[in-house]
């Protein structure tokens, strides 16, 4: 088949060249997964017919990681000779994005190779800090011909996206050898969530002209326990799947100025009550952080604050959902009273933050504007969690009966 | 001298304009000031409606097509190229030079290229190199042959420059009292007629292509000692070649591609432009056996000196063991030069917008560079840095590779440098030897990136606080008691002459002597015993093993140490607490080492060679090998110095590097 023959010349062309690439295509990946068994077992069956790489599209999409390659003038002179048209997306380097005015240069996020009417989409991965894979977003520039790749319908480029550093395969099928991600279906399962949001760093950077960066020793520190506190709770979670997100103030710290607010003195995540599980209190206590108090149970309102070092305390609050919104739950220990914080709803992203991967809400500025009012960008000191927030409702008071329940400190 | 001073920044080209004289006259007038206003008014508001309208369309337009939602794929930025600007098919081009006590400049076709009128400064022979086919500028340069030595780095330039290129001369306040013959005579050979007879405070503009015919020169003596001549303005015009003879006809290969745009951007570089026989651009050294920092990423910090970084980076890739994929070179500034460099390499640039001023600049830059260098490599534990005026020992990365696990594993160090403070010709001798010392030398040297990210990062100096970044990072608050591993010959050697600190004379009297090590695959003999505890034991050997020498004898005479070879000894100096580096500043000044603070020093040791020796300084009583020694000897005292030379000694380390 002329697809088939296309990722032949293209893949050949790439190992002439010794680039590895690797094939994310969602389409192809979720074939060979249900014959994944079959494939595993035999390295280098005939396989007679084009199962795989055949099925009906305009291009098959691979990745390339960055820094297994170097950039050659010559692949792409050696792609033109054997009649591939090709088209480099360039923008500037997130990497550096963060930096006080560095420019580097532009670095290649997709190329898309195109031979006769079949397209390879090839998406670079680069390394971020916090030990993931990145890939940037596809954006076609005014001169550029928009007509000869359905770009709309690319699987990759439409945001950029967050990926763990995949374990490869090299398979063979539909006579071709061709490394794929080692479980298609959890890749699969990765990329449906792997939407990544860049933090605002010129945004943040105004910010700090503003209100200049406390720089004294005890904010250093702070950072420094925040940063570990928070390394620790991503282990811990991330061993356990729960899935978690920065919430209150260490999700304003991070859409506000990109950095830990030196003053809010605690690590605030958010979980949904759904991925709820038995475990984290015990595993939080392994990992050396006991159990500070917990507030509520599963079925209402439940917070749990763990003891970090030197007085850093882990919070984390569990998300209730509702049809049209979303809320989390406060209990004020020695009256029993009970607090509410509603939320519009909201998925879940991937940024990067202190040198970690982590999920923040997508929509983080309905997310920050409904807890912190429109004045989210005025840093403010003295903070009462009970009347502060903006989103906050009162809801009741405790049962006195279930006091030892729900109100328990240690 | 071995390299000339860098080119300035380049500026944009100006336009000399008439219209602007005229412009200024206009707007004296009131009634027409006020014309003006109202008309921009309505301009103003004009434009205003008209976008507003403009971005309107725009929003439906988009929020139609979002149904789509091709919106994503469109680039918010509309980053279209721009256009290049369109080769003018001129023949010819009018120059224009100017020559005075106070002001050069030299205008091409009507655009300035070189304007100088700074007082105090830009004294010399300008001089600029135009493209013969294109016009532009491709090196502009100052030497102020008024100082010595000047000329010297001018003729070198000169004969670095391609044959057929245009050279336009210029002589701001005065240029001729260090012109020597020799000078006088490339000068001569390039058709000037004047040059070998230019004297004191003589003005002088000379044009001509370098091989070729001469477009015109003028000159003004300057009548008598006290005066300058009269100012000149020498207008004429140069003839254009086509672009086919302006360059040279290598093999079209990557490399030639990336020599190409670099040789018809700029001049100075010597044969790596040259037409018959081009110094290769890729080195492709041995890779080194194990490279235990092939993955470790290097920085190499740069500011506007292209002719260093060229040097540097030439060194840099001929060590065995290097890997360009891992070089980023940061670039301190817009600057077109140095980038141009970096890409011949084929190696990636960054440039910084330049913050703060001076010292702090410097620091700002070092920081931004480390926290890029650390989010581009994300998996690095460490990073080498380097700087643009250092040559790099063959064997650099072969030291690394049998040292890094050191700075891995002891939590005691804080840095492995490839330069030894103390490691002069005449004090340095074993390239297998590694020290232990307090002090951080910098030039060449490996960074841990938790000390980096944990420590260094957050609390780096702001950009008020105008402190050198390695004084800083010296400080007993950063360096917390922690050591620096040194070879005893250094695998980096500091050329640079200009700089922030530098001048010829300090590196004359400080860097020029320095021991550098051209041995390959040196292997390091120590390894082990440099950890901790295992280095006190080995310490202890050496002094057990040492010799005492005759301390009733001069210490600073050559004839205080025997003559023999490869024997260990040892003095005593008078060290009363740990900051009493009195006898041991007159020791190494006498020694013709560093003297312009405390550096390589152990516990109140220093180890360094004379005359083939090793040669151990301990002070006593601070030093805790204060026990060996033997109780009949007494310790060297050296008095300070008489007052006047200690105060130029504070005043030099105060400016040190």
């Amino acid at each position: 088949s002329a697809k088939q023959h296309v990722v032949r010349k293209f893949l050949g062309l790439l190992s002439s060249h010794n680039i590895p690439v690797y094939l994310i295509d969602p389409l192809i990946l979720g074939l060979i997964d249900k014959d994944i068994e079959q494939i595993r077992s035999s390295s280098d069956g005939p396989s007679p017919e084009c199962k795989y790489f055949c099925a009906p599209r305009d291009f098959t999409t691979f990745a390339l990681l960055d820094k297994a390659w170097k950039h050659e003038v010559e692949l792409f002179r050696n792609a033109e000779k054997i009649g591939f048209q090709w088209l480099k997306f360039l923008n500037k380097d997130p990497r550096l994005d963060g930096m006080d005015d560095l420019s580097g240069t532009e670095i290649p996020l997709h190329y898309i190779f195109k031979l006769a009417s079949h397209a390879i989409h090839l998406v670079v991965f680069y390394e971020r800090s916090g030990n993931f894979l990145w890939h940037g977003p596809l954006r076609l520039k005014q001169h550029m011909d928009r007509k000869s790749v359905p770009f709309r319908k690319l699987d990759f480029g439409r945001y950029p996206g967050a990926y763990e550093k995949p374990e490869l395969l090299l398979v063979s099928i539909d006579d071709l050898k061709v490394q794929i991600p080692k479980n298609p279906s959890s890749f699969l399962e990765e990329m449906s969530y792997s939407r990544f949001l860049e933090c605002r760093y010129r945004e943040a950077r105004a910010f700090f002209q503003l209100y200049p960066d406390d720089a004294s020793i005890d904010a250093v520190e702070f950072r420094k326990r925040a940063k570990s506190l928070l390394h620790l709770a991503a282990l811990t979670l991330n061993n356990l799947g729960v899935k978690f997100w920065l919430s209150s103030g260490t999700c304003l710290g991070w859409y506000r100025q990109c950095s830990v607010i030196p003053y809010s003195k605690d690590v605030d995540l958010g979980i949904f009550i759904r991925d709820y599980k038995a475990d984290i209190i015990p595993a939080f206590q392994k990992a050396g952080l006991p159990l500070k108090h917990k507030f509520g149970k599963v079925e209402d309102s439940l917070e749990l604050s763990f003891q970090g070092d030197d007085d850093v305390k882990l919070d984390i609050f569990f998300f209730y959902e509702e049809d049209d919104h979303i809320w989390n739950g406060g209990t004020q220990a020695k009256s029993g009273k009970k607090f509410k914080y509603l939320f519009p709803k909201f998925t879940l992203c991937w940024t990067e933050f202190v040198e970690l991967k982590v999920r923040v809400p997508c929509e983080t500025l309905q997310y920050v504007e409904a807890n912190y009012g429109p004045d989210w960008k005025t840093p403010v000191k003295t903070w009462d969690w009970k009347n502060s927030p903006s989103n906050v409702q009162y809801n009741g008071v405790w049962p006195v009966d279930e006091w030892d329940e729900v109100i328990q400190i240690y | 001298m071995d390299e000339w001073k860098p080119n300035p920044i380049i500026k944009p080209h100006k336009k000399r304009s008439w219209y602007l004289a005229w412009k200024y006259k206009l707007m004296n007038q009131r009634a027409l000031r006020k014309l003006c206003q109202t008309g921009a008014v309505l301009f103003l508001l004009v434009t205003v409606i008209v976008n507003i309208k403009l971005i309107l369309d725009t929003r439906r337009a988009a929020y139609e097509e979002e149904e789509e939602s091709a919106q994503e794929y469109d680039d918010e930025m509309l980053n279209v190229e721009a256009p290049r600007h369109p080769v003018s098919n001129k023949k010819v081009l009018d120059v224009e030079v100017y020559s005075s006590r106070s002001k050069v400049y030299v205008a091409v076709d009507g655009t300035t290229v070189l304007e100088d009128e700074a007082r105090e400064q830009g004294r010399g022979i300008h001089v600029i190199v135009l493209n013969q086919a294109t016009g532009h500028v491709m090196a502009k340069r100052v030497f102020d042959t008024y100082s010595p030595h000047e000329d010297e780095a001018m003729v070198l330039f000169l004969n670095m420059v391609a044959r057929g290129r245009i050279l336009i001369f210029t002589i701001k306040d005065e240029g001729s009292f260090h012109l020597k013959d020799t000078a006088k005579n490339v000068l001569k050979s390039l058709g000037s007629q004047v040059a070998p007879f230019l004297s004191w405070r003589d003005m002088w503009t000379f044009v001509g292509k370098k091989g070729g015919e001469v477009y015109g020169e003028k000159h003004a003596k300057s009548p008598a000692l006290s005066t300058w001549g009269d100012p000149v303005l020498l207008k004429t015009e140069v003839h254009l070649t086509s672009v086919e003879d302006a360059e040279c006809h290598w093999p079209d290969t990557e490399l030639n591609r990336r020599r190409r745009r670099f040789c018809s951007k700029v001049e100075g570089y010597g044969s790596v432009c040259s037409c018959k026989d081009p110094t290769p651009i890729e080195f492709n050294p041995d890779p080194l056996k194990d490279n235990k920092v092939f993955d470790v990423p290097v920085a190499v910090i740069a500011g506007n000196r292209p002719n260093y970084l060229y040097r540097m980076l030439r060194s840099l890739l001929s060590a065995q063991g290097v890997n360009p994929q891992m070089i980023t070179v940061f670039i301190d500034g817009y600057y077109e030069e140095p980038m141009d460099v970096v890409e011949l390499f084929g190696l990636s640039g960054i440039q910084h917008t330049p913050i703060s001023i001076k010292n702090a600049r410097v620091s700002q830059h070092y920081k931004a560079s480390l926290t890029a260098t650390f989010n581009l490599f994300p998996d690095a534990k460490f990073a080498v840095v380097l700087e643009e005026d250092l040559d790099i020992s063959v064997d650099f990365f072969s030291f690394l590779s049998q040292s890094i696990h050191l700075l891995e594993e002891d939590e005691s160090l804080y840095c492995i440098s490839a330069w030894n403070d103390q490691g002069y010709e005449h004090t340095a001798e074993d390239p297998s030897l590694l020290y232990r010392v307090e002090t951080m030398p910098g030039l060449g040297w490996v960074l841990r990136k938790s000390l980096y990210k944990d420590e260094l990062e957050p609390k780096w100096p702001t950009p008020e606080k105008l402190w050198d970044w390695d004084m800083w990072m010296r400080m007993p608050e950063q360096r917390k008691g922690r050591e620096c591993i040194i070879p005893d010959i250094s695998r980096s050697y500091h050329f640079g002459i200009v700089g922030l600190n530098m001048n010829g004379y300090f590196h004359e009297a400080y860097f020029k002597k320095h021991k550098f090590n051209t041995i390959p695959n040196v292997q390091l003999k120590n390894v082990e015993s440099l950890r901790k505890d295992a280095y006190e034991t080995e310490i202890h050997r050496l002094l057990g093993e040492a010799e005492v020498l005759d301390h009733s004898k001069n210490p600073c005479e050559d004839s205080f140490v025997p003559d023999t070879e490869g024997r260990v000894y040892v003095m005593f100096i008078k060290m009363e607490q740990e900051a009493d580096f009195i006898t041991w500043t007159q020791l190494a000044k006498c020694l013709h080492i560093w003297d312009l603070d405390v550096r390589g020093n152990h516990k109140g040791l220093w180890r360094l060679f004379r005359k083939k020796n090793h040669f151990l300084v301990v002070g006593v009583p601070a030093s805790p090998y204060s026990s060996k020694k033997p109780p009949s000897v007494i310790p060297v005292y050296m008095e300070p110095p008489a007052k006047e030379e200690g105060a130029v000694a504070a005043v030099a380390a105060a400016e040190q590097t």
